[in-house]
């Protein structure tokens, strides 16, 4: 229990975090309501500072180190996600109280939003703390639930709203599936705990054969968790929920559920184990052939699908389903034969990757966030059309070599973090045998060249846009967001060449402790002496 | 990353110890002593014209509109050249022993196993190889480029602001690239300055960016050049596929012990001929030679500072120093097929530009092709097995062809561009151009090979070896000695017909149209010119502040923007003399190309009894590798006489006969004209243009540069025009179809799928549930009764 609770450190002071910022939202000095998203930041570096400073402290899951890697970079990650989002609520009511009206505490949504920003990310590293099915799936609800109100309250139009609700409703659906999948898994082994799950299923898989009901357990949990990673079939929603809420929660939506959603998954099959087929280094074959289909479709589909979009939100929407079919090879490969190199760990490859295109997509949302187009009866509608970003490199040059550096990175363009990235994804798929998946994914990573190159082009090459009537782009007065963008960039660049540390922390987070089958003392069946 | 980090205390000069210097000699006949190991300051020759190149690259940063980059540039180009003294000092201070060096390394460059045994590496490290030649070859590449720069920092500064700097960073790093060039320890590092100096060449060719004259010239160099590439590039393959090596020390070490890399016996081994030959290709590319010359006078087109330190003085003779560096690699060949190749080439070379130059009038392409004629002679020399002939011509000709084209380029600076040698006449007696007249005379007398000039020294000494050395050795020998001597005399004919067209005579002359030189001496009919800067504001004072209207747009804008075209009934036109850094820079160069004739006497090096202090310079070098053949290449006679002794009085004798010839049809009335000319007006010279007239067709035929460059277009440039539409519409239609096929089937997979994005809510759980549905009987079916 005491381990349990200096490993939920971090957390505990997110949360403490959280629940301050709420209050102080509600404030009616305008001072102090402003110092929301400063609060914020120094909460998630204290997490990331007890993160690290309890590195020690492992968790009694298969994957003992993954709380540590998990909350570093999810402090990290968050930090640059709260600058992104910064700014996002109570735009109008804060233009009005500087007009003079009063402040309606009833009307305002900045102490909601931000704790909901904290609460989220507070799920997140719940996540990978996790060590019981049933706070796993409180862990995921609790990081879930808060982006559903977040897509509403991100613009105030109808679209928001709609978005919200399909993605609560959707979302909820998934939910279902995967709680139903985890019923299943207590139903084969008689226990929530996953050491002791773990250690039953290898003590079945040692005599005669992993109980149907854990595989069928497991494949609903994976099915259902796609709903997190936006895999098929549950990645219907994405599109529509990203281009409904705003861009800046569009890349929150990017990042956090779907951190979520890989940290479960890594889990979950961490339970049956990569202990079996031919060479007891891969899943049981069910998972595995459900893993393998679902790769294939999710990163086929996601970049066949942005090849026709005009809007920029759709087509990183349906990057984003396509990099979570990436992500899956590294799943599969697993972590290849112990003490494996970073090359051949296929979920060092996933923890390095999900870091990679939080990064890179963060900037690709910021220069969506920082443009904002003015139509014609003066209100402001956030940009989303590509023509917007026409010639943004020499307009903008800033906002414009980020978007350009972020999509030559998503498309894995050497030397950039991408390129770095993907490639551990290849090399474990290789390692794992899994020929044919990694041919997918080069063919795909080909296809999503299309789409990417032209955002880049748009930006670097094509003119900007010259026609009289066409409404304005001008810069949305966000400061952090640029920064946001400005830090993407630096890191899709610079991790790329001192991204080794990394590298090294995704390893140590990516180690791996297959379960042992503890022969029970009772079965001990005494040998008979051999004959003479 | 890490490793330039490491080397970046060595780069800067800073840590000595870090310089890795090694010495020692090519094994063989003239072995000497151990080179002393010379410090990491040797650096700085390379990078210091780097530095400046970035330092200017900074000013058009911040946008400097000052001259500041070409006092940056003659600075540093200034201490480089007195960089390049002190290495020669230390090089020369050690022991003054045949074929010493030192090596000193930068930095690791390309180092790389591909097997297991030591013999399987590529090793090409930015180091630079430091012997004799390369202390010769530097010498002159930094003092010149430094005093041409001086000469440039006004010539150019009708163009101060982004024009100007463009310039200078154009023009430092062609020194830089020409440093790695010669200074390189491996022919990768060659070929990097190689490429280097190819592009500056293109880069200031084309300077005028706005004149498709000159934007088709630097193409047309850049692609004459790559062709020659091919040959140098294959070169140095084969380098490496014979010898596994492409450093200098192991070539050389290989090749004195007359091995390949393999071990096998060099002299009779396929690569004997071919690496020399496909080097040569190169050489001849860069020099000019044979059919690669047409780029060279199109190369005229750059601004003058750039012809004369670049396409005469330094970057031509690359081809020259590429074969003296491995010239025990072409004499290894006990045939010497290739050297007797070089030594025709050469030869025919001259001659065929020489006849070019009698009939063109323009001046400055009179100096290219004098430029691609003495190249010529250089590479007669070498192959006429007098290395030391070639490389004390190429110094030579370095002074006083930069001489012509300073003076020559003061000329066209004055008189609004003017080139025609029929426009101008007596330029020597206007106001301000005495100095230049002078230089002129001198460079001329240099280059007709008047006697105790330095051209006469050095010219003397290939003319002599193409009749000592024996037809046995180099196949003709004595008919390459022919052609060159008459070569010679058409050389003193061509040279003083633009001397006494221009530069004596009396004074006459119509103003160029280049409209930014024009603008600095045209004014008002009734007025002068002083008048009139002083009336318009145009503080003159060398700054050439014409125009202050748009003075700071640089060249492209200027010609764009609107301007009066010169009018002759309203307005006059006065030569602009040179100002105080172009006389200064003539007057160095003159006086550099006199002293030249000194060295001639100097023997106190060892080797110095045949040609001087370069003798003894390139005596000292690696080419003392080929001393043994080098050697043998004695005993031919002229009519019975020793060549070397005869020659003087031949080749004077020759000399004067051109230059007589020259004054008799070309020279003014009076004393100016050695009192057998009758010329009296800039544009007639009745005797030589009856003359013309007599030869006709063939006069007709030369002045049209005998339709080389129309021949090569219809044979080579017309075809390859129609191969390329041809693979274009293959490329475009079969292989582009092909590929637009494969990248419609994913749009077409992404329209049906798109399909199923409706956008309702009930749809979208009906899908996911079905998709739930689908994926778990996909696992089923798949996993039947397998589940362990």
């Amino acid at each position: 229990m005491e381990s349990m609770l200096t490993l939920l450190w971090p957390e505990i002071a997110l949360f403490i975090t959280t629940c301050v910022v709420m209050i102080l939202g509600q404030s009616k000095f305008k001072d102090t309501r402003d110092l929301c998203p400063g609060l914020a930041a120094i909460g998630l570096i204290v997490s990331g500072f007890l993160a690290w400073y309890f590195r020690g402290v492992t968790s009694d899951a298969v994957l003992p180190h993954l709380p540590y890697y998990g909350k570093l970079v999810i402090c990290g990650v968050g930090l640059m996600l709260l600058m992104l989002v910064a700014g996002s609520a109570d735009r109008e009511l804060e233009a009005d109280a500087a007009k003079g009206k009063p402040f309606e505490p009833i009307r305002s949504t900045r102490g909601e939003f931000y704790s909901f920003v904290l609460f989220s990310l507070t799920g997140l590293m719940l996540c990978t703390s996790a060590n019981d099915l049933i706070l796993l799936f409180l862990a995921l609800e609790l990081t879930s639930l808060p982006t559903y109100v977040m897509v509403s309250i991100s613009t105030n139009r109808n679209r928001s709203m709609e978005a919200g609700v399909k993605y609560f409703f959707l979302g909820a659906l998934g939910a279902a599936i995967f709680l139903y999948g985890f019923a299943m898994i207590y139903g084969g082994t008689g226990t929530t705990n996953f050491e002791d799950i773990s250690r039953t299923v290898a003590a079945q898989a040692a005599g005669g054969g992993i109980n149907p009901l854990v595989i069928l357990g497991v494949v609903l949990s994976l099915v259902g968790l796609g709903f997190k990673i936006a895999s098929v079939p549950m990645h219907f929603y994405t599109p529509d929920v990203y281009q409904g809420s705003s861009s800046s929660v569009a890349g929150f939506l990017a990042f956090v559920p779907k951190a979520a959603g890989f940290f479960a998954i890594l889990s979950i099959c961490g339970l049956v184990g990569w202990s079996h087929g031919v060479t007891e280094q891969s899943l049981p074959e069910g998972p595995r052939v459900l893993l393998w289909v679902v790769a294939a479709l999710t990163m086929t589909l996601g970049n066949v699908l942005a090849i026709m979009q005009r809007s920029v939100k759709r087509i990183l929407a349906y990057s984003s389903i396509a990099h979570s079919g990436y992500m899956l090879v590294g799943v599969i490969a697993g972590p290849g034969p112990s003490g494996a190199d970073f090359e051949r760990n296929g979920i060092a490859a996933v923890l390095f990757y999900l870091v990679s295109y939080g990064v890179m997509t963060i900037g690709a949302f910021a220069v969506l966030a920082c443009l904002e187009k003015k139509r014609s009866d003066g209100s402001l509608d956030e940009v989303d059309d590509i023509d917007d970003l026409r010639g943004l490199a020499r307009t903008r040059p800033v906002l414009g070599w980020t978007m350009v550096l972020s999509s030559m990175g998503l498309l894995g363009l050497p030397p950039l973090l991408g390129f770095l990235g993907k490639l551990p994804l290849f090399t474990a798929g290789i390692g794992a045998k899994e020929i044919i998946l990694v041919l997918v994914l080069g063919i795909n990573s080909a296809i999503a060249a299309y789409y990417y190159l032209r955002l880049a082009y748009t930006c670097f090459i094509e003119s900007p846009e010259t026609t009289p009537n066409a409404p304005k782009v001008v810069e949305a007065p966000f400061a952090a967001r640029r920064w946001a963008g400005v830090i993407s960039m630096l890191c899709v660049v610079g991790l790329a060449v001192f991204g080794s540390w990394l590298g090294n922390l995704a390893e140590i987070g990516a180690t791996y402790r297959p379960p042992k089958y503890v022969q029970p003392a009772a079965a001990v069946v005494p040998v008979s002496a051999p004959t003479p | 990353m890490t490793d330039l980090i490491n080397q970046l205390p060595l780069v800067l000069g800073m840590a000595g110890d870090a310089a890795h210097a090694s010495g020692g000699h090519a094994a063989g006949a003239h072995a000497g002593p151990v080179a002393g190991q010379l410090p990491s300051w040797v650096l700085a020759m390379p990078f210091l014209p780097l530095l400046a190149c970035v330092l200017c690259g900074l000013c058009a940063v911040f946008k400097v509109r000052t001259k500041l980059p070409a006092v940056i540039t003659v600075v540093s180009l200034a201490a480089a050249f007195v960089v390049a003294l002190l290495a020669y000092q230390a090089t020369m201070s050690g022991g003054a022993g045949a074929g010493q060096y030192a090596v000193v390394k930068a930095w690791d460059w390309i180092n790389f196993q591909f097997g297991s045994q030591s013999t399987q590496s590529v090793v090409a490290n930015f180091a630079f190889y430091i012997d004799a030649l390369t202390c010769l070859w530097m010498l002159f590449v930094c003092g010149l480029g430094a005093v041409i720069a001086l000469y440039a920092s006004e010539y150019m500064s009708h163009d101060v602001g982004p024009g100007y700097t463009r310039f200078f960073v154009a023009f430092n790093l062609f020194v830089f690239s020409m440093a790695c060039l010669v200074m390189g320890d491996n022919l990768l590092l060659l070929f990097l300055g190689w490429e280097g100096v190819g592009l500056c060449s293109y880069l200031l060719i084309g300077y005028f960016y706005t004149k498709p004259a000159a934007v088709a010239a630097g193409k047309k160099a850049f692609i004459v050049n790559r062709i020659g590439d091919v040959g140098l590039s294959m070169g140095i393959m084969a380098t490496f596929v014979v010898f596994g090596t492409v450093e200098y020390t192991k070539l050389f070490e290989l090749i004195a012990a007359g091995k390949t890399g393999a071990g096998q016996d060099l002299a009779t081994h396929w690569s004997v001929w071919v690496i020399p030959a496909l080097l040569t290709v190169g050489a001849f590319g860069k020099s000019a030679q044979l059919f690669f010359y047409v780029w060279l006078p199109d190369a005229m087109e750059g601004p003058t500072p750039v012809s004369a330190l670049i396409h005469a003085a330094t970057m031509v003779t690359a081809g020259v120093f590429l074969i003296a560096r491995v010239y025990p690699l072409y004499t290894a060949d006990p045939s010497l097929t290739v050297l007797t190749v070089v030594a025709w080439a050469g030869a025919i070379t001259a001659l065929w530009a020489a006849t070019i130059e009698m009939a063109i009038f323009d001046i400055k392409r009179v100096m290219g092709y004098s430029t691609i004629s003495q190249l010529g002679f250089m590479f007669a020399g070498l192959g006429l097995l007098t290395p030391v002939g070639a490389a004390f011509h190429t110094f030579t000709h370095a002074f006083f062809k930069a001489t012509l084209f300073l003076g020559v380029g003061a000329v066209m600076h004055g008189f609004g561009g003017q080139l025609d040698l029929r426009r101008m006449s007596g330029v020597m007696w206007m106001k301000g151009f005495g100095l230049v007249g002078i230089a002129m005379l001198i460079g001329s007398i240099n280059l007709s090979g008047v006697p105790f000039t330095a051209g006469y020294f050095s010219k003397d000494m290939i003319l002599a070896a193409g009749f000592a050395t024996p037809g046995t050795m180099i196949g003709g020998a004595q008919w390459v000695g022919w052609i060159l001597l008459l070569t010679a005399g058409m050389t003193a004919y061509y040279t003083f017909r633009t001397y006494l067209r221009v530069y004596v005579g009396p004074k006459e002359f119509v103003p160029g149209d280049d409209p930014d030189l024009v603008d600095m001496g045209r004014h008002p009919k009734g007025t002068t010119l002083d008048e009139h800067h002083a009336h318009h504001g145009h503080g003159h004072g060398h700054g050439h502040g014409h125009d202050h209207g748009h003075s700071h747009g640089g060249v492209a804008d200027r010609r764009l923007a609107h301007r009066q075209d010169f009018d002759p009934t309203t307005e006059e036109f006065d030569p602009h003399p040179p100002g105080l850094a172009m006389k200064a820079a003539i007057a160095i160069v003159m006086v550099l190309s006199v002293l030249a004739a000194g060295l001639y006497f100097y023997k106190g090096l060892p080797g110095g009894e045949h040609g001087g202090w370069v003798g003894g310079v390139v005596h000292a070098s690696q080419v003392s590798g080929s001393q043994a053949v080098v050697d043998k290449a004695h005993g031919g006679t002229f009519f019975g006489q020793d060549p070397h002794k005869v020659m003087y009085y031949v080749s004077a004798l020759i000399g004067f006969i051109g230059i007589l010839i020259a004054a008799f049809l070309h020279g003014p009335k009076g004393w100016q004209g050695l009192f057998i000319g009758n010329r009296q007006k800039c544009d007639v010279a009745p005797r030589a243009d009856r003359l013309a007239n007599l030869f006709g067709p063939l006069t007709k035929l030369a002045r049209n540069k005998y339709y080389v460059d129309e021949i090569y277009d219809a044979l080579i440039v017309k075809q390859l025009w129609l191969t390329s539409h041809i693979l274009h519409w293959f490329d475009k239609w079969l292989v582009d179809g092909l590929v637009n096929l494969f990248g419609l089937m994913p749009r077409g997979a992404g329209s049906i799928a798109r399909k199923q994005q409706t956008g309702v809510l009930h749809e979208y759980a009906l899908r996911m549930a079905l998709g739930v549905a689908l994926v778990l009987a996909i696992v089923i079916v798949v996993k039947v009764g397998g589940v362990r």
